[in-house]
């Protein structure tokens, strides 16, 4: 369903996904330049440089981005001055996540602390806006109950974050390392893995031609999701570890059920040709699933997360592997699909816009889709071997996403000249 | 195809944008005043709704259990 009145303009979504793509190039460079030490606690100033660009740089940017684009067509919500949101929330997101990153990498507290502070405000922002739109659109649909849903995460997510980048910053007494898996929990699981279902509900059925997700799973998974984070967070503040991990088991399987229930829609898809996309997605499910038997198997058996790599290759595979691929399918439907839609709205039926397939060749999108695969392998492979493969793998991540930031780059050119193109021939039309 | 509500459908179940939109309009403008047709979807399609009332259709949507939206269009 196309919204040609009511689509915010180009600029609105696109700003955050051309940004997003340099994040995880630097995340990258942070690898080659750090080396094997980043590989070895997720604790060392790298490690946590290097989540949160791809966590905050990447990951939040592309997911508010296309929060301002889909909530009229998911929600029916109209957003007041879209324009003017993407250019707040874009500008406090890369400043604040910049900040945050510098805070964690180089040691600095007051950057962290800023950092921190920005992105809560940007958030807030956000999250007001959003709370306005959606204030009277009745939860008819699953996706439409996992958005708020997913919002009231992305506030406990940033709020808990916001707590201890200033407990860092000010040197409170908290229990920093609990608070982090719960900050992780609701941040992966909360706020990214329910908008993940909101918007796998819509897009995998459009995008892939596959049958619908059942009403009844869609409907209570992000509850489930929300509920296992409580209880988590319960058994944090009364300290009782077998309900935290009671609620990590249970968050596991719900997310697998999830993950399964996808692969099963993808293997009856009606369209024949594997696309990007589905490979993507298909990439991401496998690490997710991966990533959350690992979960499930630390929470059964705690001593697992106490081995040599454990939590590393867990967050690897849920972010790089799961999270990334899931959202580098989308953005290789959604910007041609955008960019189409805009030229075929400015030419209406005077002149007429190039086909997707013209404005992103399948060619650029399969040579970065493999230049990730290799990426990913090679990240995974070096936590294994940190010292011979550490750097190795930071070059090839920042060169696969060097690859995204070209190829999305690349369309915004033949978008641009599209448009001069049928600006002409409207002119001609004219005389 | 037909269905137990009308006999004018658009199975747009496995039909990508803007297809679904395209031939939903198509269809009302074949339908007289006060005929009904349904729309299959597997998502609610919201800027559709949002033509419908600003051309003053009403529509019902209701729900499948397999995740089909069946949405009954007024013309």
């Amino acid at each position: 369903m196309l919204s040609f009145e009511n689509a915010p303009p180009f600029s609105a979504p696109l700003r955050f996904f051309l940004t997003a793509p340099l994040f995880a190039v630097l995340a990258g460079l942070l690898l080659v330049i750090e080396g094997p030490v980043v590989f070895a606690s997720r604790w060392t100033p790298g490690a946590l440089a290097a989540t949160h660009l791809l966590t905050v740089g990447f990951m939040l940017q592309v997911m508010l981005g296309a929060l301002i684009q889909v909530l009229p067509v998911v929600a029916g919500a109209d957003l007041p001055r879209p324009l003017a949101l993407a250019r707040a929330v874009h500008v406090g997101l890369t400043g604040g996540g910049l900040l945050l990153v510098g805070g964690f990498w180089f040691g600095l507290p007051w950057a962290l602390a800023g950092g921190a502070l920005l992105l809560g405000l940007t958030v807030f922002l956000f999250l007001i806006v959003m709370w306005r739109a959606l204030l009277g659109v009745p939860s008819t649909s699953p996706s439409i109950r996992g958005i708020k849903f997913a919002l009231l995460g992305l506030a406990v997510v940033v709020g808990l974050g916001l707590l201890m980048a200033l407990a860092l910053a000010e040197g409170w007494p908290l229990p920093l390392p609990l608070l982090a898996d719960l900050h992780a929990g609701w941040g992966l699981a909360g706020w990214a893995g329910v908008l993940l279902a909101a918007m796998a509900y819509v897009v995998v059925p459009m995008f892939q031609l596959t049958p619908g997700y059942p009403a009844r799973p869609s409907w209570w998974f992000p509850l489930a999701i929300l509920a296992a984070l409580l209880v988590w967070s319960i058994g944090v503040v009364f300290d009782l570890p077998w309900l935290v991990r009671a609620s990590q088991l249970a968050a596991a399987v719900a997310g697998i059920t999830f993950a399964g229930l996808t692969l099963r829609l993808q293997g009856k898809r009606r369209r024949a040709k594997a696309d990007a996309t589905y490979r993507y997605w298909q990439m991401g499910m496998m690490a997710s699933i991966l990533a959350l038997l690992m979960l499930g198997i630390a929470a059964v058996w705690p001593a697992a997360s106490e081995l040599d790599g454990w939590t590393i290759g867990f967050g690897i595979l849920i972010v790089a592997g799961g999270f990334l691929s899931f959202i580098v399918g989308m953005l290789y439907k959604i910007v041609p699909f955008l960019a189409w839609m805009h030229l075929q709205n400015y030419g209406a039926t005077k002149a007429t816009a190039p086909a997707m397939p013209r404005l992103m060749p399948d060619v650029e999108v399969n040579r970065q889709m493999q230049a990730y695969g290799v990426a990913l392998v090679l990240l995974l492979a070096a936590v294994v071997f940190p010292d011979w493969l550490g750097r190795l793998a930071g070059l090839a991540f920042a060169l696969a996403n060097g690859g995204l930031a070209w190829v999305l780059f690349r369309a915004v050119g033949r978008y641009r000249q599209a448009w001069l193109d049928m600006t002409l021939k409207l002119a001609i039309k004219k005389k | 195809m037909s269905h137990p509500k009308t006999p004018h459908v658009v199975d747009a179940r496995y039909m990508e944008p803007p297809g679904p939109f395209v031939e939903t309009m198509e269809m009302l403008d074949t339908l007289k005043d006060g005929e009904k047709m349904l729309l299959l979807l597997f998502r609610e399609p919201h800027p559709l709704y949002k033509v419908l009332r600003q051309n003053g259709h009403d529509y019902e949507t209701e729900l499948l259990p397999d995740g089909t939206f069946e949405i009954l269009i007024t013309r």
